[in-house]
């Protein structure tokens, strides 16, 4: 029983690791921006919500805020941090600086302004109880796969139906073919970065009802969202989010078999893997060199 | 005071051998590596362990030292042979984490968490000496290095590679090797000041090899500028410094200095990216046109 | 009339569709070889299965008698052959000097073995040689289009190879600066230097070529002395893009 619960486990927490990774894979497919500040807009989504909770806002009105915020963080990035340095002809790593250094004030920020430490909420969700004999399950499981698959239907639907999500698409696979039929690329470079913020919300929000914050969380909400993108073939929405799901359950279950402080070593070393071996990832097409 | 001075200057002497390093790898090959402080950390461990249970002579820790995290680096040169760009800082960060997971939990080599206490003091023949004369020593070597490898056919091969890698084959350079030996070299560099540092600390664990530490080592380089000599240098000092300069703020409570010395860091790396990309000594053209 | 580099069947295919099919090429020592045909006949894909670059799917290529499929680039180049790119490739942050100092340098150790004052003149040399002299201590990316495109030539002069592989290095270029790349074909050619170029221009095809293989769809379809193979109203045709002929086919 232990191996289902770890497993039912990871499906959650990999339910939203597909979320937050979905939203880094659409940016840097759509813009070719690494956007490394995305766990911040996740660590700031999450304290929102939290304070909205703590301050007994309505929690419909705490997640759009959240949501609210990450988009705007998002947005801001694009057009304060990235396009200026995009503008100078910046190379790849310029951009890799300068939000590593916004994605250090803002968990410092966080840290002084929310507390250090783990912060969570108690919600009639993150009740669990006994489904099986031995197996634990919380309402909020079935919450993080509902609300996960949700947003993949819906961002799907966007990406093929609408006219912006089929130039979002295009503008991935050949920017200047769109710029020459007059669409503007900046416009939607904001658009995917809206959108990819957006994906982050409620992951957070989820986040905060079951394992809990911390100022320091967005850095691992990176670091996977960054490895499920490589692993799952950049390029591949699909792929990222897979990876991001199979991560979280590789996470979980290996605990069986070790003990927790190796659980993300485990994950770095499949991205390790990854990178060495097949560089395109699961379902890229692109080959990285 | 006196004490409190060299203090600060051996520190910035062994950051000061861990930004040149890093600069060479970043600046003149174009790896850009955020796993630096895991060579700085075996190092460390190497340097601590001979002086424990060999002889606390430096010389025979930082070569030790050298060694291992110079053979080690061929973790870090394996991905910068296959891929490059966001790939690689990738596979950097990836190493970065498993190193520390292993750090921390290899109690037998590193002492887990508690870490390894108790080094001695170095001595060479039987004297006692301190480590800031050493630190300089090391640094000046490894500066007056790169200075020699930056102006020789190393260093020119490593730019030809940097800037068109396929031109640099087609000239009938084995591209591994020359990325491999940087990498190697610049790792090796790291190794030494962590055993300089495990020296000086008398006291290592895991905390000095974390992510933050790379990407500390790693804003020394840009905001004194990549590809310059002097430059990493400059940032070294700066961002050492900041600590004691923010101490006679005395406004701000002494439990929030550490987040404060963090949120002045990543606003001067964005602010810099966004204004002054090439680093306060970099040259600003450098990547443009003029043609 | 000895042959440096030769291949002999020479295919590859990129996802089914077939770049190179069963290229054969001597390449003679003193003389150029023109590789001329319509865009996508190959003609790059060719250079590229030479220097190891790519791998080829089927065909044999030698050097002096040795089989040089399957190494390296750096290993073939280290056989005596020099290559330029289409899209020049320099080195864009380096100046002029170290340009064209790196192609005489092949060691990727610390130092390099030989002789440095004999790479050192073969640098100056070829500068000389390229009208680059004045412009040593500038950036490559500062250059102009045509000084870009010298400073490629200079760094095949520098690197002392007898073979030379030239993928289009008198595209763009006006007339004086043509009748001076012109020229240094010429000088190579007499030293002995067996050179394969990728050209467009017919102009210069006609003027410094010896030979000419046509390429078309990965095939060469023809072989011989200028005069015959630029008179054939058929791969005129094809040159020019008209294919009607093949129609009936």
């Amino acid at each position: 029983m232990l191996f289902v619960q770890l497993l039912l486990g990871g499906v959650q927490n990999g339910a939203l690791y597909a979320l937050t990774a979905a939203g880094f894979a659409l940016i840097f497919g759509a813009t070719k921006v690494f956007h490394v500040a995305h766990g911040s807009a996740f660590t700031l989504a999450g304290y929102v919500f939290l304070y909205g909770w703590t301050h007994n806002w309505n929690s419909l009105l705490s997640s759009l805020a959240a949501v609210a915020v990450a988009v705007a963080f998002g947005v801001g990035m694009e057009r304060l941090v990235y396009r200026p340095i995009q503008r100078h002809e910046g190379s790849f790593f310029t951009v890799f600086v300068a939000a590593f250094g916004v994605s250090i004030v803002v968990q410092n920020l966080v840290g002084v302004f929310a507390g250090r430490g783990f912060a969570s909420i108690d919600t009639p969700l993150s009740n669990a109880s006994e489904v099986l004999p031995e197996l634990f399950l919380a309402d909020v499981f079935w919450v993080a796969i509902l609300v996960a698959l949700v947003m993949f239907v819906a961002l799907t639907l966007f990406l093929s139906r609408t006219n912006a999500g089929v130039a979002l698409r295009a503008l991935a696979q050949n920017p200047d073919l769109l710029r020459a039929y007059g669409l503007s690329s900046s416009r939607l470079s904001m658009l995917a970065f809206a959108l990819g913020s957006a994906l982050v919300a409620p992951a957070a929000i989820l986040t905060a009802m079951t394992t809990g914050l911390n100022e320091a969380v967005g850095n691992h909400v990176m670091l996977l969202s960054m490895a499920s993108t490589i692993v799952g073939g950049v390029g591949s929405l699909r792929g990222a989010a897979l990876a991001g799901l199979l991560l979280g359950v590789a996470e979980s279950v290996v605990l069986v078999f070790l003990e927790t402080q190796w659980a993300s070593a485990a994950s770095f070393l499949v991205l390790f893997g990854f990178i060495l071996f097949k560089p395109s990832g699961m379902f890229g097409a692109a080959v990285a060199k | 005071m006196i004490a409190y001075f060299s203090n600060l200057a051996t520190l910035v002497a062994i950051f000061g051998i861990l930004a040149v390093t890093l600069n060479f790898m970043v600046g003149f090959a174009g790896i850009f590596s955020v796993a630096h402080a895991v060579f700085f950390g075996l190092g460390a461990y190497a340097g601590a362990q001979i002086a424990l249970t060999v002889a606390p002579n430096p010389f025979l820790a930082c070569a030790v030292a050298a060694l291992i995290a110079g053979v080690l680096s061929l973790c870090l040169a394996l991905p910068a042979l296959r891929v490059r760009g966001e790939y690689f800082v990738a596979a950097s960060l990836g190493l970065q984490m498993v190193a520390l997971t292993l750090f921390s939990e290899v109690k037998s080599l590193t002492g887990g968490i508690g870490g390894l206490t108790n080094i001695p003091r170095p001595q060479i023949f039987g004297m006692e000496v301190g480590v800031l004369p050493l630190a300089l020593l090391a640094l000046g070597l490894l500066l007056w290095a790169i200075h020699a490898m930056a102006n020789g056919s190393f260093g020119r091969t490593l730019k030809a590679i940097r800037d068109a890698e396929s031109a640099a084959e087609a000239m009938g350079k084995p591209v591994a090797v020359a990325k491999a030996l940087a990498v190697a070299f610049a790792c090796a560099g790291a190794g030494v000041a962590g055993a300089l540092f495990a020296l000086h600390m008398s006291f290592v664990n895991v905390e000095s090899f974390t992510l933050d530490q790379s990407v500390l080592v790693m804003a020394m380089v840009i905001v004194g500028g990549t590809g310059t000599l002097f430059g990493p240098l400059v940032g070294a000092v700066l961002l050492l410094s900041l600590p004691s300069a923010l101490s006679f703020l005395t406004f701000i409570p002494p439990t929030e200095v550490g987040s404060v010395q963090q949120i002045i860091y990543g606003l001067a790396m964005t602010l810099l990216m966004v204004f002054r990309p090439a680093g306060l000594l970099g040259d600003q053209n450098k990547g443009k046109s003029h043609a | 009339m000895s042959a440096p580099l030769t291949c002999e069947g020479l295919a590859r295919s990129f996802g089914g569709v077939k770049a190179v099919q069963g290229v054969s090429l001597a390449l003679p020592a003193g003389a150029v070889t023109a590789l001329v045909g319509p865009n996508g006949a190959g003609k790059t894909t060719v250079f590229n299965l030479i220097t190891g670059n790519l791998k080829a799917d089927e065909g044999t290529a030698q050097i002096r008698g040795r089989p040089i499929i399957g190494l390296k680039p750096w290993q073939v180049a280290r056989l005596g052959v020099a290559r330029s790119f289409q899209d020049l490739r320099l080195f864009t942050q380096m100046n002029v000097r170290d340009n064209v100092l790196a192609a005489t340098e092949r060691g990727a150790w610390f130092w390099q073995g030989g002789d440095k004052r004999a790479r050192l003149a073969a640098a100056e040399a070829a500068m000389e040689a390229t009208g680059l002299t004045a412009l040593a201590e500038a950036r490559a990316v500062d250059l102009a289009y045509a000084e870009r495109k010298f400073l490629s030539m200079a760094r095949i002069l520098a690197a002392g190879a007898d073979i030379w592989l030239l993928d289009e290095p008198a595209s763009g270029l006006d007339l004086s600066s043509r009748l001076r790349f012109g020229q240094l074909l010429k000088d190579a050619r007499a030293r002995g230097v067996a050179i394969c170029l990728i050209e467009h221009n017919l102009d210069v095809v006609v003027d410094l070529a010896d030979r000419i293989a046509f390429l078309d769809r990965g095939l060469v379809l023809a072989e011989g002395a200028p005069k015959e193979i630029m008179n054939d109203p058929k791969l005129a045709a094809i040159y020019f893009g008209d294919r009607s002929h093949e129609v009936a086919a």
